[in-house]
């Protein structure tokens, strides 16, 4: 096991090919994988925590992409990222719980209609000897948020839900027209992974390859821009103790939804650093953790994408407005909305009490994670935040299908008064036909293909609840 | 080069020749001419004060009070053609009457336009002109216009249905109001877009309405949130709804005698779902039969709500609905009696209007049925 | 009966009794099935209750 190990930690930075075949001959014959639970072997980790600053520093090595094709190996030259069809193939398909997966490409402007997604990842790859990708989850435990990060901007890693059933038009890409231009994610190129996960596979079994798939695909084209430089790099350290003075700089905390326990979790849904959040309290991130892969989005969820954890669009600025000292930011904290009121109650206290007495807050940006239920306990989160004298905002979007105000809040606390608003129903384009549809069956297929109309809550990136809305709400 | 005339254009133009209606209308348009029907109270009307409250209904031609004024400042060549006065206690006793004798002289006078009020702070003017504005815009289809102040208890009953100028509390700003009045009355006339209420005047219908900003969400946050911890202004980009009390009902003196009834807004319903129940914003509720069971069983039950994990109750839908525990408290003798159906529907993202009827529905059926206290559980 | 009571006040409820969680409001999958049954009987007999005690306004 300790050598396997030692070969699964440098796995993604050296040696793709003899690994694999290596890891099959291994386990070629061990039945306990029949379900494919090798993916947790990969989390093993028996050496020890990488070294880790005071101050946390990530370098974000960008790589702009403005191409993406098949090739005969997986490179990057100048802008153009060649993927090795058949060589991803194979590594996706050591997956033993999967059939068969169906790779393509899409790219802005094509006439392309993607659905029903389950989930977005931007291709990143941890510097090699640097740190861990997605530790816990893909790569062994290492605190996420420091070394350094190759990033393939301008990409994305696009994975089908093969579970999906037609009729239902929700989180959906479009690559063309209007829709595309509004949403974050229609200007990416897209390797779009289309998997038939083995018949009869319990809902947990699909999801949980599905989770697998996306990270390593991302990994595996991350990896591409291994060694290479780039002009285009950002540092984000967060130090609150730079030379001038911060005195008189209002301190500002994120508390951030990660889960809606209203959903419940499986033994197997990664969500952070490979922990499903069942029984979680509020703990303490530092936001690079976020940004570098000790978060994915959980099985289900409306309005997030892993892509915009690794660009989270409001820590970003966060740590936009720490630089130019409007603020400081003082950290997030995340946290998941309950099932159980004891749970829900303890969970608001202590988020808000960390925010107060840990972070030193003078003021608390709040956002939830999936539907209606984690609204309450963003808006009792909120108020306690205000009981205990730091003002808040909040971001909310609502599924009021009225469209009247009454139906759109579910808290209603007079001191919760600042609320930004993330997504909502009268948003949305007249679509015709496209040439190319990607989806998980002929029946989703279909239904994608006759939709005359996508409401903007029904297109990733639309609603996103993670800062990344361009929508308002007005009363009229 | 002309355009090629086909079949279709024939029959169109057949249609037009045959709808004697539409030329009619056509003509109407182009002659005049917007004639506008107003309703004032007796007060505004000229009758006189409070002592003169309880005078009925009447219709005089042409414009009164604040008519004069008004017909002048609506576009082109408009004219109060009937004034409506109603004496605010008649009104406030007789308003389903009072509605009717308004929607029928607006119909023969063939009016287009419809002014109630101004009605300040005057609570039973205010809503009287509310109710009769809906019931013309309703009934009619022709735009309708009133103002009140926003203290006025006519606003919280029609704000949604219909355009209220906000004409705060003093009367000396009737020609301000007026002309704000005309204004909306121009646009909705024209079918142009109503702006914000803001720039409007009138009091916010409480309608969401989206648009695409260049900032994103993040930006936003960022700016509120440094603008509130500062002590400065901020615009909160929804605000809240306040729900109105509801008087609690009195305690159910023996429970031993008592009919119980379970509602739920889970989602529950029967294997196959009979009533084509849909998961989200459900628009209708069903009734099931629970007389002979004991104990709900896991298979023979779906649930139809998308918003929660549904299989902790397709396992065991007492987890929902506690037919088990009820039945043992029946045959204890702690309860009278166990209602022989469930109610339920879906609450997911379900507006609340249409929430509030659900439940007007549920609770007539139970009511009628003898149930003497209901027991809802919600997920 | 409720495990999001914050709602259910807000909406101007008059008699809530709290529910275990919002995927059983009436039961808890984490326990037996006897424990699970006595826990119902306590809910509902918290409905029953607050069914039989007057309100007051606050």
């Amino acid at each position: 096991m300790k050598n396997l190990t030692s070969l699964i930690t440098g796995f993604t930075k050296f040696a793709l090919k003899p690994f694999n075949t290596r890891f099959k001959q291994l386990f070629e014959n061990d039945p306990s994988i029949d379900r494919g639970y090798q993916v947790d072997i990969t989390c093993v980790n028996e050496g020890g925590l990488a070294p880790m600053e005071a101050t946390m520093e990530l370098e974000i090595i960008n790589h702009d992409i403005d191409n993406m094709v098949f090739g005969d190996s997986t490179v990057l030259s100048g802008k153009e990222l060649a993927i090795d069809h058949d060589g991803l193939k194979e590594y996706l398909l050591e997956d033993r719980r999967l059939q068969d997966i169906d790779i393509q490409i899409a790219k802005p402007g094509e006439s392309c209609r993607i659905g029903v997604v389950f989930d977005i990842i931007e291709p990143r790859a941890k510097e090699a000897g640097s740190g861990s990708d997605f530790p816990g989850l893909l790569g062994p435990f290492a605190v996420a948020g420091q070394g350094s990060t190759h990033v393939l901007r301008g990409s994305a890693v696009t994975v089908i839900d093969p579970s999906a059933v037609p009729g239902i038009t929700s989180k959906v890409l479009e690559m063309q027209g209007e829709p595309a231009s509004a949403s974050p994610y229609g200007n990416l190129h897209h390797l779009v992974l289309s998997p038939k996960v083995l018949d009869d596979s319990p809902r947990h079994v699909v999801q949980n390859v599905l989770r697998m798939l996306s990270v390593k695909a991302a990994v595996y084209l991350g990896n591409a821009a291994q060694g290479k430089k780039s002009d285009q790099v950002e540092i984000y350290s967060q130090n609150e103790n730079d030379n001038e003075s911060r005195e008189g700089i209002p301190r500002i905390a994120y508390i951030a939804q990660i889960h809606g326990h209203q959903m419940t979790v499986e033994e197997d849904e990664p969500i952070l650093y490979g922990s499903n959040t069942e029984g979680m309290m509020p703990i303490l991130l530092n936001p690079n953790e976020i940004l570098d892969g000790a978060l994915v989005a959980s099985y289900w969820v409306m309005r997030v994408e892993t892509y915009f954890y690794q660009n989270h669009p409001l820590i970003k600025e966060l740590l936009s407005r720490h630089q130019s000292k409007e603020i400081t930011f003082t950290g997030v904290i995340a946290t998941v909305a309950a099932s159980k009121e004891t749970d829900r109650n303890r969970n608001c206290m202590l988020a808000a009490s960390m925010a107060k007495s840990t972070l030193k807050a003078d003021g608390v940006v709040l956002t939830k994670y999936g539907g209606g239920a984690p609204h309450v306990d963003m808006g009792e989160t909120a108020r306690l935040c205000e009981a205990m004298g730091m003002p808040t905002v909040v971001q909310v979007s609502d599924s009021s299908g009225d469209r009247k105000a009454e139906s759109a809040m579910l808290f209603n606390y007079p001191e919760v008064d600042a609320v930004v608003y993330g997504g909502g129903g009268d948003t949305g384009w007249d679509v015709g036909t496209p040439e190319r549809v990607i989806a998980g069956t002929p029946g989703v297929a279909k239904t994608l293909k006759d939709m005359k109309y996508i409401e903007g809550a029904a297109l990733c990136g639309i609603t996103n609840q993670q800062g990344a809305s361009k929508i308002r709400a007005t009363v009229y | 080069m002309g355009l090629p005339i086909n079949k279709e254009h024939l029959k169109l133009g057949l249609r037009y020749i045959e709808n004697k209606d539409f030329i009619y209308n056509l003509k109407v348009v182009r002659r005049t001419d917007m004639r506008v029907v107003h309703y004032l109270n007796q007060f505004f009307g000229g009758i006189g004060g409070e002592e003169f409250a309880s005078t009925g209904v009447s219709s005089q031609e042409g414009a009164i009070g604040p008519g004069r004024l008004l017909q002048q400042l609506i576009d082109g060549e408009s004219e109060v053609v009937n004034t409506i006065i109603c004496g605010d206690n008649y009104a406030a006793e007789n308003l389903d009457e009072i509605t009717d004798f308004v929607v029928n002289s607006v119909r023969e006078a063939k009016a287009d336009l419809f002014v109630a009020g101004p009605c300040f702070e005057a609570g039973r003017y205010g809503v009287a002109a509310g109710a009769i504005c809906a019931a013309v815009s309703a009934q009619v289809g022709i735009p309708v216009v009133t103002a009140m102040a926003e203290e006025n208890p006519g606003v919280d009953l029609f704000r949604q249905e219909i355009y209220i100028i906000d004409s705060g509390a003093n009367v000396g700003a009737m020609s301000e109001v007026l002309e704000k009045m005309a204004k909306i009355l121009n646009k909705l006339k024209n079918h142009q877009e109503i702006g914000h209420p803001e720039e409007e005047g009138y009091i916010a219908q409480g309608i969401v309405r989206d648009e695409i900003l260049e900032e994103n969400a993040a930006t936003r946050i960022l700016d509120m949130i440094i603008a509130k911890t500062a002590g400065k202004s901020y615009k909160s980009e929804l605000t809240q709804t306040a729900f109105e009390p509801i008087p609690a009902p009195p305690a159910v003196s023996d429970l031993t005698n008592a009919t119980i009834a379970v509602v739920t807004d889970g989602g529950l319903v029967p294997k196959g779902n009979p009533d084509n129940m849909p998961p989200i914003a459900a628009e209708i509720w069903g009734s099931y039969d629970i007389a002979s069971l004991d104990d709900l069983q896991s298979g023979d039950y779906d649930v139809q709500h998308r918003g929660y994990d549904n299989r902790h109750v397709l396992d065991d839908p007492d987890r929902l609905v506690p037919v088990d525990v009820l039945r043992e408290l029946e045959e204890a003798g702690a309860i009278g009696k166990v209602y022989e159906e469930f109610l339920s529907t879906s609450g997911l993202a379900n507006p609340i209007a249409n929430s509030r009827r659900l439940g007007q529905e549920m609770a007539k059926k139970l009511k009628s049925a003898g149930v003497d206290a209901v027991i809802l559980t919600s997920t | 009966m409720t495990a999001v009571t914050p709602v259910a006040r807000m909406v101007g409820s008059n008699r809530v009794v709290q529910g275990k969680g919002i995927v059983y409001p009436l039961g808890d999958a984490e326990i037996s099935n006897d424990d699970e049954k006595a826990l119902r009987r306590d809910i509902v007999q918290q409905a029953l209750d607050a069914l039989s005690s007057e309100v007051s306004e606050t």
